[in-house]
């Protein structure tokens, strides 16, 4: 209940911070819908030039390309760790989270939160109308409990790999590059994994799961049975990744060395 | 009641060397070089409640390690540490409510939002009913002079206005001890002399426990009659200041200034009896006699002086803490410890 409640005075304490630079606000809401709309606009180019994907029509690409928006917003809203080693271990941040009675991982969630980025979800939102529209899907009472569901499944699949990414910097202190490597291969959890070979697919399944962040979820939606399995297991894969990236978190803290001053 | 209680605290830190040369770096990719540096070696002491202790040392002789071990910010290597009853690192979250922590080098704050909302979220982090945060912060507020500042953002105040702003909001959930590294740093004399006030004045009135580390030893005069001090690691002295000056401070010292020559040599031989030994500043013409403590011996040194020649100026000091604890660590006292 504390957590709930200190999610909330932090969220207000953003949008105050944020309406104090309100000209900034506004370019930032309008370029974040501008980039949105661009986003939605190469997507549809990209794909008016395939038809068929390994027996993945066009619509249903984009449709999985939508599903994929919505965690991947909801992730970057609360999950900017990025940049974790650097502000938090380099600069000694850390040592002012460790001082104060709130989980450190949950602290740094609620300084770094960037809500702008949820505006991602309405495009994600809106492409999966447009594509299920034209694949005349149809909607189940059901349907939007197991969206949230399997969305909330990919999101602590991303933060638990993203997790699991920054704890590194508590045992090795040199900087690493691997977090924008990481997001590279998060992006091909947006396309149907088996367009890839089989190596790339066992990776993106149990190794790095960003499948259960776009097709294995999608799937589900697009009423494509032979994959049920995996979209079912989204839920349980996001909960195995996001608590063992918490796990390995809490021992990394442990290590922290803090930094000189 | 003991606030802290430390024994055998020990915290090592790998401290890794790179080899010289493009093979040496693709040698250190598979193995490098590493020794083991303690930075606390094995230390132990006791701080009763409403204490103010100082804790002093020169850069890198551990005291910002020892103190991230006491708040819970490092896990020690070994040692055992128990902070105000808890383990600091074992039962972090809870343990963290019943202290404050100043680093003067970084801030609680944030920078973006006014002071006051930066209060009101810690409020909450802390969990401190309304009517405790209204009794207690009014006066630490009024106290430290802060209220024209509370509707500012923080990015937009002063190093001494901050610091203020940082010691109050250490103290919102009004805690039993407090951890303070180099508070002062930086600051000018007046912020200086009201922080000194308030500190007294909360230990006080709350029998608040004060662990602070300076490197201005005029916050430890004003503030500590207990000093701990820490060179490589290792505590060389703890116990009273005042006491450290008396098994330290090597005598006084004489100044004088004659309105006629003087002579060393015969100087010298008027006091061979009392243990004087005289020094001249060419210079200035000045004449120092050094002494041991003793009040006979001095006055007669004066007195003998002052019947052989005439006399301008005369002066007598004391070496100051400073002086004392630079003399300390010149002569790496380890063996005193």
């Amino acid at each position: 209940m504390f957590y709930v409640r200190m999610f909330f005075q932090y969220v207000a304490q953003y949008m105050k911070t944020r309406l104090e630079y309100r000209a900034d606000l506004v370019v930032e809401i309008f370029s974040d819908l501008l980039f949105q709309a661009v986003n939605l606009i190469f997507i549809l180019v990209v794909f008016a030039h395939t038809d068929f994907l390994n027996g993945w029509n066009r619509d249903e690409i984009i449709f999985i390309y939508g599903f994929f928006l919505v965690p991947y917003a909801l992730f970057s809203a609360f999950f900017n760790i990025w940049d974790f080693n650097e502000r938090y271990i380099v600069k000694g941040e850390m040592d002012r989270i460790l001082t104060r009675p709130i989980h450190s991982l949950f602290q740094i969630i609620l300084e770094r939160m960037e809500l702008e980025s949820l505006f991602g979800a309405i495009t994600g939102l809106a492409v999966m109308f447009y594509a299920g529209s034209r694949l005349g899907l149809e909607v189940n009472w059901y349907d939007p409990l197991l969206f949230i569901v399997l969305v909330i499944g990919g999101v602590l699949v991303y933060a638990g790999i993203f997790v699991m990414i920054a704890c590194i910097s508590f045992w090795a202190d040199a900087r690493t590059s691997i977090m924008p490597m990481m997001y590279n291969i998060g992006n091909y959890g947006r396309y149907p994994v088996d367009i890839y070979n089989k190596v790339i697919r066992f990776v993106l399944t149990w190794v790095l799961p960003f499948a259960f962040v776009g097709v294995y979820p999608a799937a589900f939606f697009l009423g494509r049975d032979e994959w049920y399995v995996y979209s079912f297991l989204t839920p349980f894969m996001g909960l195995a990744f996001f608590g063992l990236s918490v796990y390995i978190w809490n021992e990394g803290v442990k290590r922290y060395r803090g930094a000189g001053n | 009641m003991n606030a802290i209680e430390v024994n055998g605290l020990r915290k090592e830190f790998k401290a890794y060397s790179s080899r010289p040369g493009l093979s040496g770096a693709f040698r250190d990719l598979f193995t490098r070089n590493y020794k083991i540096v303690p930075a606390v070696n094995d230390i132990n002491f006791t701080v009763k409640q409403g204490e103010m202790v100082g804790y002093i040392g020169e850069n890198g002789a551990g005291k910002s390690t020892t103190i991230k071990m006491l708040t819970g910010i490092l896990t020690p290597t070994s040692g055992q540490v128990m902070v105000n009853g808890m383990n600091p690192h074992k039962e972090r979250e809870r343990f963290v409510q019943t202290i404050g922590v100043v680093f003067g080098q970084r801030s609680q704050l944030w920078w973006d939002i006014a002071v006051q909302e930066s209060f009101r979220l810690l409020k909450k982090v802390y969990k401190v009913s309304d009517a405790d945060y209204n009794e207690h912060m009014d006066h630490v507020i009024k106290t430290l002079d802060i209220e024209p500042l509370l509707d500012k953002p923080v990015r937009k105040l002063s190093l001494g206005q901050r610091m203020r702003c940082e010691l109050a909001a250490a103290l919102i959930h009004n805690p039993p001890l407090l951890f303070l590294d180099e508070p002062t740093i930086g600051l000018d004399v007046l912020v200086k002399l009201k922080i000194r006030e308030f500190l007294k004045e909360i230990n006080e009135k709350y029998n608040t426990t004060i662990l602070l580390t300076t490197h201005d030893l005029t916050d430890i005069e004003a503030l500590c009659e207990r000093v701990i001090m820490l060179d490589e690691g290792n505590i060389i002295y703890d116990g009273a200041l005042r006491s450290l000056k008396e098994k330290w401070g090597e005598g006084k010292e004489i100044s004088f200034e004659f309105l006629e020559r003087a002579e060393l040599a015969r100087l010298q031989t008027l006091t061979e009896d009392l243990g004087a030994k005289w020094e001249m500043d060419e210079k200035d013409q000045i004449f120092t006699a050094l002494t041991g403590d003793d009040d006979e011996v001095i006055s007669q040194v004066i007195a003998r002086t002052v019947a052989a020649y005439k006399v301008r100026d005369v002066k007598i000091n004391e070496p100051s803490t400073e002086e004392i604890i630079r003399n300390i660590y010149e002569k790496g006292m380890m063996h005193h410890g």
